[in-house]
């Protein structure tokens, strides 16, 4: 026990001044008498007590008195030293998902450690815990020790678990804790504890898919990559099943580390739904690089209308019924109270807010917007090479006769024409919400040569995709994991390092103290 | 753990000359009126025979002297009898002396009255009778000393006077009175403060036929204490404290224990077959014929 103001003991002093001040007063007359007895029974017969010196009471109070000097001094019992913090950082990298030989993951092994290791770890000790790969992810205190929201082993490992460790293990009074799988072909950590969950063994990827959709058409080609990290070659069994009409499995013969690239060339359900491509290898340890999933939207059937002006000639109509053709639609009339997939515009003016309905509009001008002023021989300047709608296309040959300005709403353009020097949008994408789209052109398809372009039909269809936005779009469900975590051949060496004792903290006295004071005066009360 | 005996207050000279002469006016007083005895003849018996006029059996009981036992009456009823004899017929006297602290206590205190009442009841015996023993427990060589005619009052009154203030209780005198033989009267003097622990040498007097007498010099606070304030009570032969505040409802009290304790006493004698005699202790300075007269009427050496 030490004291931290040892100088306050001087407080004991007070104790002889007790012992004074708790001394009966002496009296002043003495009386001899043979008859001490009779004096006696006559105060038990009134049933008083002579004051008197009572070595019990006195002794309570010095011993309150010294336990309330002591208190006053600061008494402490120190501690074991050690450190104060811990930091743990947890390897969270993809390849934490590899089973080891007893059929349980290494994350799962790495959380199940933490989750019998920290509930021993003191209570005062501050617990820190980094979540490395992925997402980076801090959680501290209570939020530490009870693992909250730790999540799934994903993504690359992207911190030096080695560097981390020794960073954290610099501040004054922290341990560290890894906890690693080791892959990844990094050194393990030397600074501070070490927790390695070894889960090698062989594993084949889905390295990626490359997905050429021909939506709203069912044509659907598929390119995977995929690769086997093996010791020596092996079949895979590589699967094609979900939103497909006729589900496709290969054998395919993979070298150690090779990449090799299957073309699968299918038709889609119009209905939409999962597409998933699957490996399959005999001894494979990690599973989550084994699947690509993707959601394929359903197929369109709209119903296409024509709204054209009476100067109008065939080309919105003929336009329409090829669409429909080759989407699977119909042409239907313009009535008011039947809904409509998709609505061809050809000049006059509209009740359409831009972006609010799926339209292509040639020419046609906003009802209640200001009066269209023709632009005759507008020459076509440019085109948008790396947008959605004329990416891949010749648009050099197109010719108009004339355009209208002010029929374009405020929009996103991928065509200009050369005004004076000055480039000005022959053409605009209006995005409303929900990823619906309106198309928008500045002149009439009779204005121009664009129905006569080979581009034309491409343009044409694509307006029509770019009109339903991201709702035709297939939506990849699962991420692969980084390069970095597919190689899991290699176990990592080292040995496991055990975390060192904890400091434990200093024991006030002081309290107790006072409460032994406290408990004598009680006691004090009680004895005569 | 024993209290420590206080420091006792210093006695005045117990025989001054005034009382001398006082006493030897009592003796001569006393003489003329009872006869004076044939003191030559007397010196011849000794001192503690036995001797006397047979007046009847007790049955046996432990302790008494075997020489005693009636073996005619044995002989007819088969039953262990003693003979009892007449008292007066013994011309000894004894007295038995308290010379504990406690009798230092008082105001006079009680030790100067109790020996000067000794000396007279002492000088009454040594002119009446054959002889004169003084018993005084825990005095070592003073213990017992034995006196024969008038002629030996002065030798008496110095060995009272030189008698030391001693812790011992009456038992070992007793226990040696009874060895020796009975005197004819035993003249107990004693402030009987513990009244317990006087009843089994009474009654074994009792038992042996001696006659006792107690002599108790009564003090005014012995019935009537005056305290008042905050005290501290020491009893001198113990030296046991008491310390307490003294209010009217506390002396009441004391009076009533007092009052008690004086009964108890007188209860004790009487059970005893005894006589305790009470005077009122005179004034140290106080030698006139009244403040002895207790003796001269109840005196029977």
């Amino acid at each position: 026990m030490t004291l931290a103001e040892p100088w306050r003991l001087l407080a004991l002093l007070v104790v002889p001044v007790l012992w004074w001040l708790s001394l009966p007063s002496r009296p002043q007359t003495a009386v001899l008498t043979p008859h001490l007895q009779q004096w006696q029974l006559a105060l038990a017969a009134l049933r008083r007590r002579p004051p008197r010196w009572s070595r019990w009471r006195f002794l309570l109070l010095a011993l309150a008195a010294a336990f309330a000097a002591l208190a006053f001094a600061g008494p402490t019992v120190p501690g074991e030293p050690g450190p104060s913090r811990l930091v743990v950082v947890l390897d969270a990298s993809a390849s934490m998902a590899a089973r080891g030989p007893d059929g349980r993951t290494a994350w799962a092994r790495a959380t199940d450690a933490l989750r019998t290791t920290l509930p021993t770890v003191p209570a005062d000790v501050e617990v820190t815990l980094l979540r490395a790969g992925g997402p980076l992810l801090r959680r501290h205190g209570a939020s530490a020790r009870a693992l909250h929201d730790l999540g799934d082993p994903a993504g690359e490992l992207d911190a030096d678990l080695a560097t981390l460790a020794a960073d954290a293990g610099r501040q004054p009074g922290a341990a560290v804790w890894t906890l690693t799988d080791g892959q990844g072909g990094r050194p393990l950590p030397t600074a501070g504890a070490r927790t390695v969950l070894r889960a090698a063994g062989s594993n084949a990827a889905v390295l990626a898919v490359r997905l050429v959709d021909r939506w709203p058409l069912p044509a659907l080609d598929l390119e995977v990559d995929v690769a086997a990290f093996v010791d020596a070659p092996g079949i895979a069994a590589l699967r094609v099943s979900g939103a497909i009409a006729a589900p496709s499995e290969r054998a395919v013969e993979l070298a150690p580390s090779a990449v090799r690239t299957e073309v699968f060339a299918l038709e889609r359900l119009a209905a939409g739904g999962e597409l998933g491509v699957r490996i399959e290898l005999p001894g494979d340890v990690l599973a989550g690089d084994d699947v690509w999933r993707a959601e394929l939207p359903p197929l369109p059937a709209p119903r296409i209308a024509v709204l054209a002006d009476a100067e109008a000639g065939p080309f919105a109509a003929v336009a329409a019924e090829a669409l429909a053709a080759e989407v699977g639609g119909s042409v239907v009339a313009a009535a008011g109270d039947q809904p409509v997939g998709v609505v061809l515009v050809e000049g006059g003016a509209i009740d359409l807010a831009p972006g609010a309905a799926r339209a292509v509009a040639f020419g046609a001008r906003m009802r209640g917007a200001a009066e269209a002023t023709a632009w005759p021989m507008p020459v076509v300047a440019d085109w948008d090479r790396q947008g959605a709608l004329t990416r891949g296309l010749d648009l050099s040959e197109l010719r108009l006769q004339r355009a209208w300005r002010g029929v374009l709403p405020a929009g996103e353009p991928f065509l200009w024409a050369d005004d004076a020097g000055v480039r000005t949008p022959l053409a605009v994408v209006v995005a409303g919400t929900g990823g619906i789209a309106s198309v928008h052109f500045a002149f009439r398809l009779q204005d121009g040569n664009l129905p006569l372009l080979a581009a034309f039909p491409q343009l044409l269809r694509r307006a029509f995709v770019r009109s339903y936005g991201e709702g035709a779009a297939p939506r990849v469900r699962s991420e692969q994991p980084p390069a970095g975590e597919r190689d899991l051949r290699v176990a990592a060496l080292g040995d496991d390092v055990a975390l060192p004792p904890f400091a434990t903290p200093e024991l006030d006295l002081a309290p107790w103290c006072v409460l032994l004071a406290l408990a004598a005066v009680a006691l004090r009360a009680f004895v005569r | 753990m024993a209290a420590r005996p206080p420091s006792l207050p210093a006695l005045p000279l117990p025989f001054p000359p005034a009382f001398r002469e006082r006493l030897h006016a009592l003796i001569g007083q006393r003489a003329g009126f009872r006869g004076a005895p044939d003191a030559r003849q007397r010196a011849r018996r000794s001192v503690l025979s036995q001797s006397g006029t047979f007046v009847g059996h007790r049955p046996y009981e432990h302790g008494d002297d075997l020489r005693r036992i009636d073996w005619s009456a044995y002989a007819r009823t088969g039953q262990l009898y003693v003979k009892q004899l007449e008292q007066e017929q013994r011309r000894t006297a004894a007295l038995l002396l308290d010379l504990t602290a406690s009798l230092h206590a008082g105001e006079p205190p009680r030790r100067v009255p109790l020996l000067r009442g000794a000396a007279v009841v002492g000088g009454f015996a040594l002119a009446q009778l054959d002889g004169l023993t003084v018993l005084a427990p825990g005095a070592g060589a003073l213990a017992e000393r034995t006196f024969t005619g008038v002629a030996a009052v002065p030798e008496l009154l110095a060995h009272l006077a030189a008698l030391p203030v001693v812790a011992a209780g009456v038992g070992d005198a007793v226990g040696l009175l009874l060895q020796r033989g009975l005197p004819g009267r035993v003249h107990w003097f004693s402030d009987f403060a513990v009244p317990s622990a006087c009843e089994r040498p009474l009654h074994a007097l009792r038992r042996r036929g001696a006659v006792v007498t107690g002599w108790l010099p009564e003090l005014p606070t012995d019935r009537a204490p005056q305290p008042s304030g905050y005290l501290r009570v020491t009893d001198p032969e113990t030296g046991e404290e008491l310390t307490l505040p003294v209010d009217e409802a506390f002396v009441a009290e004391l009076r009533r224990q007092l009052a008690l304790l004086a009964a108890r006493q007188d209860r004790l004698f009487a059970q005893a077959g005894a006589r305790l005699v009470r005077w009122r202790a005179p004034a140290l300075d106080d030698h006139s014929a009244a403040a002895f007269a207790v003796f001269a009427a109840r005196c029977e050496p």
